[in-house]
């Protein structure tokens, strides 16, 4: 999505040019929530909170950023500092796997399964693990991903095999 | 369950959320009609309660003492005008240190790379911590105050023995809390009777986030 310079636009335009922002990356929002959040009306919050922070931020955005990166890092940031003010609200709801276990195993294919159990380990992650899945997950480039963490390149990837060495082990538990 | 799969069974996740996406444009619209949030607005009332009943009390007592040591030096208790003086002292310092950390928090820029901004905002939160550790350094006051230079004229023994023992506990009782509020005792059991309740989880997990991050900048710089 191209734009000319945030502060060059009338509000109107910025308005505008918001709301389509939000529309193409809606996507984005959706996935953060959903990692970060397993509560319906935490994720509603936490889905507003970021477009507010969005909102806030548009006025500082510069083309030398791709706006995915852009989005990226204000979703992941104010999802990470949403997580923590949240703790103790997510102790008191049903975890994923809970919730998997109280859905009926004839009504579930292979694949509804493995993806939770998938969510689920992801969900098991620590706070910066858990955003550099998600990147990684959706096929952001190393330098990229390195990009929105602020991490090198080389760290990224010593960093995802980790993690996936960890998903696979406890795939392999479980299917075991 | 290799690579390819788990990505696969990520893109299947998008087919799921395509149900869920019900965000529709008139919300991006009501987002848009916000105007920046001021610093205050976006504060929780309990800070915004606690920052106020702080300027009062500093406020106040700051005007009751000044009037003492204008228009009553003389007549009376300088353990009482030194105590609360102090107390005064160190409790609007630890005033301007909350109000400057929370203004700080509410000024961190979400655009900026993760670790920076969460290595930001987790020092910052952390480091309410030293509110705490300053306001336990008004403890000792707490047991001067009430002193006169009469009752030491005429106190007996006794008298001596049971004032000393409480100021020296309260002393060393602050100066310890004060030296050993720190993360790496946030697992002791004294640490989360004093840091328990929801106002201090975000401040522990905070510290814990510094722990990630920093975890991460090693591997970055073997």
């Amino acid at each position: 999505m191209a734009f000319k310079p945030v502060t060059l636009m009338s509000t109107e335009e910025q308005k505008q040019s918001f709301q389509t922002l939000i529309e193409q990356n809606k996507g984005i929002l959706f996935k953060v929530a959903s990692m970060y959040c397993q509560d319906e009306t935490d994720r509603q919050d936490l889905i507003q909170e970021i477009m507010i922070q969005i909102w806030r931020s548009f006025t500082k955005y510069n083309n030398q950023f791709k706006i995915s990166t852009w989005v990226y890092r204000i979703s992941l940031n104010v999802a990470i500092s949403f997580y923590r003010k949240n703790e103790n609200r997510k102790r008191n709801n049903i975890s994923l796997n809970e919730d998997i276990s109280q859905i009926p195993e004839d009504n579930k294919s292979e694949e509804e399964v493995q993806l939770n159990l998938l969510l689920h380990f992801i969900s098991e992650l620590k706070e910066i693990d858990k955003a550099l899945m998600i990147l990684y997950l959706e096929d952001k480039s190393y330098p990229e991903i390195a990009d929105i963490l602020g991490i090198s390149v080389s760290n990224v990837g010593t960093k995802i095999g980790r993690i996936k060495q960890k998903l696979k082990q406890r795939f392999s538990q479980i299917n075991t | 369950m290799d690579e390819s799969n788990i990505k696969d069974l990520w893109r299947s996740f998008d087919t799921r959320l395509e149900e869920m996406q019900l965000l529709n444009r008139q919300h991006a619209e009501d987002i848009a009609q916000i105007k920046v949030k001021s610093f205050l607005s976006s504060m929780k009332p309990l800070k915004i309660f606690t920052i106020l009943v702080g300027i009062v009390w500093v406020g106040i007592g700051s005007v009751f003492i000044i009037s003492l040591f204008i228009f009553s030096f003389g007549i009376v208790s300088k353990f009482f005008l030194i105590s609360a003086s102090l107390q005064l002292l160190i409790t609007a310092i630890a005033l301007v240190v909350y109000t400057y950390q929370l203004i700080l928090i509410y000024q961190v820029d979400s655009s900026e790379p993760i670790l920076e901004t969460q290595a930001q905002l987790a020092r910052l939160k952390s480091s309410t911590l030293w509110v705490t550790r300053i306001l336990f350094l008004q403890l000792p006051l707490w047991t001067t105050f009430y002193l006169t230079e009469g009752m030491f004229k005429n106190g007996q023994i006794i008298f001596y023995l049971v004032q000393g023992i409480i100021t020296f506990s309260f002393t060393y009782l602050a100066c310890w809390l004060f030296f050993n509020i720190k993360y790496e005792n946030k697992d002791k059991k004294w640490f989360r009777f004093i840091f328990e309740g929801s106002e201090w989880n975000p401040v522990i997990k905070s510290m814990g986030l510094l722990s990630q991050i920093n975890e991460y900048r090693n591997d970055s710089n073997p």
